[in-house]
């Protein structure tokens, strides 16, 4: 009882035990945010990528394909049996993806363009989620949308196109406009000169229209992509201009015979009405950061839904060769991990076989580059794994098969490392304030000498003194504990708006989404964790206590008596 | 505070003018403590200081003994020794037909808590507690948690009880801090009686108090000594402290002279 006793009026009457009571609490109290932020955040991460990256890949190398894709899933399908969810075939392949931003600067760009299933590949990776439009994210298709994108893209869409063929018709107008000009002033001075002077000025007609005649292939078709408006504009005022100096006769060949035959070859494809294979490009590929005239940061895209990029592949087979074709960009991309949403893009699977020169003429089966497998959830991904490299011997199928955790294992281990090493770190933390704990009660031990020994002398056995002080580490432990548990769980069930107002005091950004892969702060706390740094925090706080304890019990009655 | 400790103490008369209420006569003769060539010494570094040289005493069963000397004549060591608080180098002690100095610790902690009452120089209260609970400590050293939990109420009022007789009754709730030398004294007098002990050994309860204080405590010791049948042992410098005393025993450089 007198152990209770003590014990409790030890704890009310010491100041320097609140000091010891603040340093366990903030010890457990980091432990438990920075745990729980620590893996809400690697659930996270590993949930996005393991959505983007399905959960086994069977993938052929760069640039070779597997044949007989069709057999080979339903072999797939036959030895995974009711551990299988889903399978789709992708082709992946690197690209150069080529475009003109809307300043008129022609952009070139490596990506990685994967072919897709769209009935099958939603369902195997998260892929439609992370698309921008909403009405994509519920049915998916390679169509361009009327609206519905971000407002922050600006014009996109068909609105996009409309405006473009509009801008594209008023130019080719306006070009018509100066020839019949020029030839007006041709004709004019034509009939008001000799014929000296006439000769004089033929040069350059002789000099233009061979070259028009005999090479008319070289002359640039007309832009499908489109310039900004003002600086087409004024390089056909420059050209205008120019050609009222330098006119040359139009007798003969006609020099723009090739872009009267391409815009009515144009008319078939009315890019206000019509558009490419619809193609999704990763969100960071297009976006790009701009100051604007406030001096604000703000987004710029290159690309918007509705533009039209130009992909350049190599076909398969022993002398890889560079084809190209357009596409019409319908979305955007974006899973908030950079890797991959600064490299994907992704297109119709038969479009790209088709480009590729992947299909069978005879058969009119496509091949492909890797199937993608999902299993049914709690299935063990290396065991399946296993079992596949066991059926597709690489030999026979020289195909690497790996779990996305292998993919991205370098990653996986670099995070687990992390991980460990600020466990260790933090705990380190508490054993320091084990350490002042350590202290604060040699220093009440030391204080309290001569009511050890007044204890001893009324009988009080080494053990029960002992156990006063030892009660004493165990109360202090477990009220530091108790106080930090409820301040870390505090701390992470407002930490975003703790975040926020930090922002708002310092002005500094604490969590910045664009840098990390979440809008918020992600946390997850596990029971066991809290459990787990309630339990060290406590041994910790007894331990210290236990080396005090042990001089209070070993002090000799009289010489305590005696102590001042 | 002086006034209203002034306005409840029990007026007595000094210690010089104390008639002490003799024990009767037939009681006084058996002894109950006893030691036998009693040796002590302490180190220091590596002098070794001889405490103790040798000493027979015999303490009689009801009687007021009271051992005097000089500062450094080894008598506090000797109340030490006598209350089990350390153990003698060579000879033995006897507390009523059994040996005591050798007893394991556990049997030594229960004599010091049950069959002696102690009180010090310098009171020695837990400053933490209130008089209440300092006088309650003893009883609960004595009991574990549950039976002290189970008979609070009667040591609680046996407490109080001791309390009113040495005239704190109305300091229950005070901590040590608030009281006067005197009333910590016999706070301390109040806590050495709560386990009925046999023997009182006091290690000059005076000798930190004004005269009028100390003999107080004095008159204190003599009429808890009739009312209760206590055997006590004082130890003093102060020979008039040793007047009234049944018994007188003079220490010298380590012996009894």
């Amino acid at each position: 009882m007198y152990k209770l006793l003590l014990s409790w009026r030890y704890l009310r009457t010491r100041f320097i035990a609140l000091a010891s009571i603040v340093s366990v609490t903030l010890g457990v109290a980091t432990l438990i945010v920075v745990n729980s932020v620590m893996s809400g955040f690697v659930d996270q991460m590993k949930h996005r990528l393991h959505g983007v990256l399905s959960d086994i890949e069977m993938s052929a190398p760069l640039l070779s394909e597997i044949h007989h894709s069709e057999y080979t899933v339903e072999q797939i399908r036959e030895l995974l049996g009711d551990d299988l969810e889903e399978v789709t075939c992708v082709v992946r392949t690197p690209a150069l993806m080529a475009f003109q931003s809307p300043t008129g600067m022609s952009v070139q760009q490596q990506v990685i363009l994967i072919g897709i299933d769209d009935n099958t590949f939603g369902k195997v990776t998260d892929f439609e989620p992370y698309l921008q439009h909403a009405m994509k994210k519920t049915q998916f298709n390679f169509g361009l949308e009327n609206d519905g994108y971000a407002s922050e893209y600006g014009v996109s869409g068909w609105e996009l196109r409309r405006q473009k063929a509009e801008m594209e018709r008023r130019i080719e107008e306006m070009h018509r406009q100066s020839m019949l000009r020029a030839q007006e002033q041709q004709s004019k001075w034509q009939a008001g000169k000799p014929t000296v002077a006439q000769a004089s000025y033929q040069e350059p007609v002789n000099q233009q229209a061979p070259s028009a005649g005999s090479n008319a292939n070289r002359f640039a078709p007309l832009p499908t992509k489109i310039r900004s408006i003002d600086e087409i504009l004024a390089d056909k005022e420059s050209s205008e201009t120019k050609s009222t100096f330098h006119t040359p006769q139009f007798t003969g060949i006609d020099p723009h015979a090739h872009l009267r035959t391409q815009v009515s070859a144009e008319e078939m494809f009315d890019p206000a009405k019509d558009h490419y294979t619809g193609i999704i490009i990763g969100q960071a590929i297009a976006k790009r950061l701009a100051v604007n005239e406030n001096q604000e940061v703000s987004d710029f895209y290159l690309l918007r839904p509705g533009d039209d990029v130009q992909v350049m592949v190599t076909t398969v087979g022993r002398s890889p060769k560079p084809v190209s074709d357009m596409c019409t960009v319908v979305d955007f991309y974006n899973s908030n991990m950079h890797e991959y949403d600064s490299q994907f893009a992704f297109m119709p699977i038969s479009e790209l076989q088709k480009m590729r020169g992947m299909v069978n003429p005879m058969t009119g089966e496509g091949s492909i580059s890797t199937i993608q497998i999902k299993l049914k959830p709690d299935v063990n991904l290396d065991e399946a794994k296993m079992a596949m490299l066991a059926r597709f011997p690489v030999d026979e199928y020289y195909c690497d098969i790996k779990t996305w955790q292998d993919t991205q294992r370098p990653l996986l281990s670099a995070v687990n490392m992390e991980l460990t090493i600020l466990n260790i770190l933090l705990f380190l933390i508490i054993a320091v304030a084990g350490f002042g704990i350590l202290a604060t009660f040699y220093m009440i031990v030391v204080e309290k000498t001569r009511d050890i020994g007044i204890l001893k002398a009324l009988g009080a056995p080494s053990g029960g003194v002992m156990s006063i002080f030892l009660g004493y580490g165990v109360s202090l432990g477990a009220v530091g504990t108790g106080a930090g548990i409820v301040l870390g769980l505090l701390f992470v069930r407002y930490i975003n708006e703790i975040a926020d107002l930090v922002q708002k005091v310092t002005g500094q950004e604490v969590f910045d989404p664009t840098i990390y892969y979440f809008t918020e702060i992600p946390t997850i706390v596990s029971p066991w964790m809290v459990l787990g740094v309630a339990v060290g925090a406590v041994a910790i706080a007894v331990m210290a206590s236990v080396l005090p304890s042990l001089r209070a019990a070993r002090l000799h009655p009289v010489e305590a008596l005696r102590y001042e | 505070m002086n006034k209203s400790v002034s306005a409840a103490k029990p007026k007595m008369g000094r210690a010089k003018n104390y008639k002490p209420i003799r024990a009767p006569f037939n009681v006084v003769h058996k002894t109950i403590l006893s030691t036998n060539n009693l040796h002590k010494s302490y180190r220091k570094g590596k002098l070794e200081v001889p405490v103790l040289k040798g000493v027979d005493i015999e303490i009689a069963e009801g009687g007021f003994t009271t051992i005097i000397g000089q500062s450094g004549s080894g008598k506090s060591t000797l109340l030490h020794l006598l209350a089990t608080l350390d153990a003698p180098d060579k000879g033995e002690i006897v507390y009523g037909e059994t040996r005591i100095d050798n007893l394991p610790a556990k049997k030594r902690e229960a004599i010091r808590n049950q069959e002696f009452g102690l009180i010090f120089q310098f009171y020695h209260l837990l400053p933490e507690l209130t008089t209440l609970e300092n006088v309650l400590i003893p009883r609960m050293v004595q009991h574990g948690f549950i039976r002290y939990l189970a008979n609070k109420k009667k040591f609680k009022q046996e407490a109080i009880e001791l309390l009113e007789m040495v005239g704190l009754g109305h300091r229950l709730t005070h901590k040590p801090s608030e009281l006067s030398g005197g009333e910590m004294q016999r706070t301390a007098i109040a806590r050495s009686l709560i386990s009925n002990p046999k023997v009182l050994l006091a290690d000059e309860p005076t000798g930190n108090l004004d005269e009028e204080n100390g003999a107080d405590v004095m008159t204190t010791l003599h009429e808890l000594r009739s009312r209760k049948n206590l055997t006590i042992v004082m130890v003093t410098h102060d020979a008039e402290m040793a007047k009234s005393s049944d018994h007188v025993i003079h220490l010298v450089g380590g012996k009894v002279a």
